[in-house]
Formats: structure tokens, C-alpha cells, sequence
């Protein structure tokens, strides 16, 4: 059979792999090939009258203007400290919510009631709430701090959580915890020794999913702070982008950090981005 | 019993901004009730109109294109990709373009389609195609096109890889069964891979269209919402009605709508939807 492999119908598809691949590779890399290279560029080159498409003495002198004389490293520590918060507040309330659906017993219905509203919650636009939001913001008085965000990000990943740690949770062996507890450990040790360890792969991925979708939020940020003290780095972004005269390789600098981190971090929590994208409908194989 | 103080918190907090943006839709900015003139004033914006045209333009020309390249590109590494490795490597390239965010892809859509800068038009006309500068970012329609586009980059691969998915459902047996019979690609997609793969279309045209109606980042990075009003979808009308207008009655009014127009699709739709229940 191995040696059949060069038959003409195993060429075409051979073929027809490498254009269908090369098409899409193109389509996606090009983007962001020329996103680097731009970010690469010196300010000199950018004034030069033909636009070389190949680096062409690269220098991360953007990269500088971007994070030191524009001061954007403070957004990106607000991202950071935004992101973080959002993650932790999330997976909390998360667990509070998923460790009595899926381990205690509860009347179906609540069960299924608290699934079906925490997946309604995926469907809210934004724009719509972000009326109240701002006025909840400045009645508070929390407007222009992190705070505001880190709330209100939990609250919009909280869907995500509950969906996700449910999954997970689900898929661990209720006896382990029931041996646990005849061994004489309460509830709270059988869930902090037994249960949470096992349910660790799951909560990362959680994590770092719930992690680059507040990474990512624009609308939010943009409308409910005004100065470094809160703006996260999409905010920043968007300031270099809508000025008068547009510096294009301070922009792509900034496009490449804003995208650098959610990448790196999607590597590792490959497995689960579809589940949880889908809410659990579609299952990593 | 922790769970009920912490569902009862959570469900407050995300309660009572309904009740303040229903209370905001029915008064004047001076808090004194105008009952429905909020509404009446947004209903009779012609700028609404504009929102809502623009809206429907890009959920039809994203949504249908998604779909047939995400279905033509599972299809298409289904039957010709064998090799695990090479499909572990597409599905990981895959999920990549779904956590850039939206604000990065508005601006690396910047350095593609802007006057001047844009390397689009340097391709062009290196290759000899263009003669003259072509606005991507000007001309009402390819403005459309442009802001369209991205958002076809960003989620064709999430239609693919729920496809993708969907067809390794499909069991060996039939298709064997098909091919043994004689049954070309394009009936064993008809008739066996189709039907396991219908149930997915729904969730995709559900989470996509959710989607196409809170679409702002890209387009607020790319266009702001022109030339004119050509690319301003709902969510940046709504942004502008607020934000630039200053009119929170008529912005609240339009909140409460599209709330109601969701919600209502909401239960439509998840009556049809293959969610797990249990």
C-alpha cells in the first residue's frame, strides 16, 4: 500500500495541500509579516519614497518610542494588572457558582436555570449596557480606575468561567472526593486537597482564556477611563492610530506587544480555546 | 449554602444596570419622565436607518463568506490532509488569528488598506494591476469591503475549526459505505457529512450574529465609522448617539431596543441549538 503513494490522485492531493496551504499561509502571514516589518522600521525609512517590502536595516527604535517616550509601559502594567484581577475575581466567583452545580445535589432545574442565564450573559452587547455602566461608574465615583474595569470584566467572563469550570468539573470522579471525606477530611480539605488539584489543567486554561479575552477589550476601557492611571493598552493603541498624522511604526510596534502576549499564551492553552469558544459544544478531540 | 449569596450577588450586579438603562430610556436628561419620546426621537433618526443598513451589508457580506471558506477549508484539509501532525499544526494556526486583538487587527488592516502607507496598493502596483491610487479606506463601498474583510480574517478560522470538528464526527462506516457505492465528494458531502454538520451551522450563524451586532473595535480603528456614515454599524451609532451627541435619552432608548431584539433571538434560537443540557 506505502508504495501507492505516488500514484496521480496521491500527487494532486499533494498538490492541491501545498497550493490550499500556501493560499492560506499567504493570506495570514502576510499581515502580519508586514505588521513587523513596519514596527522595524526606523523613522527615516518611513519618509523615503519607495516602501521597501523586505526589512531593511531593522531597529527596534519604535519599540523604545513606544513603551519609554510615549510612556506606554504604564498601560501595558495596567493591562497586566487589569487582566490579572479579572482572572482571579473570575475564577473564584466562577468556582463558588460551578462547585455546588456540579458536586452538591442541587434541584436540576437551578442547575440548568444558572447554565442557560450565565450562557444569555455571552449574548449582551456590550453597547448596550455601557450606558448604565457609566453612570453606575461615576456614581461610584470609580471612573477612571482600574476597578471599574477588573468588575466589569468579570462580570462579562463570568459566562465563559461557569462554562468552562462546569466542564471540567464534571469530568472528575465524584469518589475521590466521597473516599476523602470517609477518611475522616472535611468538605473544604476534599475540595482544596482532592478536587482543586485535579481541576488545575482546567482552571489554567480558564485562566489564561478569560486572561486574553480581557486582554483584548476595547470598548469598555475606552469609554470608562480617561488618563494612564487606568488606560489599559488597546486604549493606547487606538491614540496612535486616530491622531492627525499617523507614525506607522510606532502604530505597528504597538500592534505587535498588543498582540504578543494573548499568542504566546494561546500556545500553551491550545486544547481548550474551542470548548470554550463554543461553550462546550465542540470538545477538543 | 455559599451559592446562593454569590448567584443572588452576581445576579444583582447584572440586574440593575437593566433597570437604570430602562429608567434612563423613559426620562430626560433633568430626570423628569418623558415616557416614550426617547424612543419616538430614536426611531425618527435617519441616522439609525444608516446604522441598521450598515449593519445588514456586513452581517451579509461577513457572515455567508465566513461560512463558505471556513466549510470549503474544512472540507478541503478533511479529504487531502492526513497526516496528524500537519493537522495538530493547522488547528494551532488556526486558533491564533481568534486572540489577536481586535484593536491590533484594526491597525495591521491600517498598514494594508490606508492611503500613502498602505502596502495593498504598493502590491497592486508593483504587479502592474493599479494605475491610479485606489481608497480603500474613502470610497464609501470598498470601505465596506475593507472593515468587512477583517472581520472575515479574524473568524473563517473559527468556523473552520468547528467544522472541522463537526466532520470527524462523521462515521467511517457510512462514508466507506458511500464510497464503495460510488458516491463522488460532492454527494458524500451532500447527503452524509451535511447532516452531521448541520446542527454546527446554527451555532456558528448564532455566536456570529451576536457577534456582527457588538462588532466596534476593528471598525472604530479602521474607519471610525465613514467615510460619512458608510461603515457605522449599530454598536458605533450607539457610541456616537452617547458619547459624541450626548443625547442619553435617545442612546438609552436605542440600548433598551437592541436588548429586547436580543433577547427575543436568544430564545429563539437556543430552542434550536444542540447546547449541552445536562
Amino acid at each position: 500500500m506505502r508504495r501507492r503513494s505516488r500514484t496521480p490522485t496521491a500527487l494532486l492531493r499533494i498538490a492541491l495541500t501545498v497550493v490550499g496551504l500556501g493560499i492560506a499561509g499567504l493570506l495570514y502571514g502576510f499581515p502580519l509579516y508586514w505588521l513587523v516589518v513596519t514596527s522595524l522600521k526606523s523613522k527615516a525609512e518611513l519618509f523615503a519614497s519607495t516602501i521597501h517590502l523586505l526589512p531593511h536595516n531593522p531597529t527596534l527604535a519604535a519599540y523604545s518610542s513606544v513603551l519609554i517616550d510615549r510612556g506606554f509601559w504604564v498601560l501595558l502594567k495596567n493591562s497586566v494588572i487589569v487582566c490579572a484581577s479579572t482572572v482571579l475575581v473570575t475564577i473564584v466567583i466562577g468556582l463558588i457558582i460551578t462547585y455546588p452545580i456540579t458536586r452538591l445535589p442541587v434541584p436540576v432545574r437551578l442547575r440548568v436555570g444558572v447554565l442557560n442565564w450565565a450562557l444569555s450573559l455571552r449574548f449582551l452587547p456590550p453597547i448596550a449596557v455601557v450606558i448604565p455602566y457609566f453612570a453606575i461608574v461615576r456614581t461610584l465615583q470609580i471612573y477612571d480606575q482600574p476597578i471599574a474595569l477588573i468588575g466589569i470584566y468579570s462580570l462579562f467572563n463570568l459566562p465563559f468561567a461557569i462554562w468552562m469550570l462546569k466542564g471540567f468539573l464534571a469530568e472528575i470522579p465524584l469518589e475521590l472526593e466521597d473516599a476523602a471525606q470517609v477518611d475522616g477530611a472535611n468538605r473544604w480539605t476534599a475540595f482544596w486537597q482532592v478536587l482543586l488539584p485535579l481541576a488545575t489543567p482546567g482552571i489554567l486554561a480558564a485562566g489564561i482564556i478569560i486572561f486574553t479575552f480581557a486582554w483584548s477589550e476595547f470598548l469598555f476601557a475606552l469609554i470608562l477611563t480617561a488618563t494612564p492611571n487606568a488606560q489599559t493598552f488597546p486604549v493606547g493603541v487606538q491614540g496612535l492610530v486616530t491622531q492627525f498624522e499617523i507614525i506607522w511604526n510606532d502604530m505597528a510596534a504597538a500592534g505587535v506587544i498588543a498582540m504578543a502576549l494573548p499568542l504566546a499564551l494561546m500556545v500553551i492553552a491550545r486544547k481548550y480555546i474551542v470548548a470554550g469558544l463554543t461553550f462546550g459544544v465542540i470538545r477538543e478531540k | 449554602m455559599i451559592l446562593l449569596p454569590a448567584l443572588g450577588t452576581v445576579f444583582a450586579v447584572v440586574t440593575i444596570p437593566f433597570f437604570i438603562v430602562v429608567i434612563q430610556s423613559i426620562t430626560a436628561d433633568d430626570g423628569s419622565l418623558v415616557g416614550l419620546r426617547n424612543f419616538s426621537r430614536a426611531l425618527s433618526n435617519p441616522l439609525l436607518y444608516d446604522a441598521l443598513r450598515a449593519t445588514g451589508v456586513y452581517a451579509l457580506l461577513v457572515l455567508p463568506t465566513e461560512i463558505f471558506l471556513g466549510l470549503a477549508f474544512a472540507l478541503f484539509v478533511h479529504r487531502t490532509v492526513r497526516r496528524p501532525g500537519l493537522r495538530a499544526a493547522i488547528y494551532v494556526l488556526a486558533i491564533l488569528p481568534l486572540v489577536v486583538p481586535p484593536v491590533a487587527i484594526g491597525v495591521v488592516a491600517r498598514l494594508i488598506y490606508a492611503p500613502g502607507y498602505g502596502v495593498l496598493n504598493v502590491i497592486l502596483e508593483r504587479l502592474g494591476v493599479m494605475h491610479q491610487e485606489i481608497l480603500w479606506l474613502g470610497d464609501p463601498n470598498l470601505a465596506m469591503f475593507s472593515v468587512a474583510s477583517v472581520d472575515i480574517w479574524q473568524w473563517t478560522p473559527f468556523v473552520y475549526l468547528v467544522l472541522f470538528a463537526g466532520l470527524q464526527t462523521v462515521p467511517k462506516e457510512s462514508v466507506e459505505a458511500a464510497q464503495v457505492d460510488g458516491a463522488t465528494w460532492w454527494t458524500q458531502f451532500r447527503y452524509i457529512e451535511l447532516f452531521y454538520l448541520r446542527p454546527l451551522f446554527l451555532l456558528i450563524l448564532f455566536f456570529r450574529l451576536a457577534d456582527v451586532i457588538r462588532v466596534f473595535d476593528h471598525v472604530f480603528i479602521l474607519t471610525g465609522g465613514g467615510p460619512g456614515t458608510s461603515t457605522q454599524l449599530l454598536s458605533l451609532y450607539l457610541y456616537r448617539v452617547e458619547f459624541k451627541f450626548f443625547d442619553g435619552g435617545q442612546a438609552a432608548a436605542l440600548a433598551v431596543a437592541v436588548l429586547v431584539t436580543i433577547s427575543l433571538l436568544y430564545t429563539l434560537v437556543t430552542r434550536v441549538l444542540p447546547l449541552e443540557r445536562a
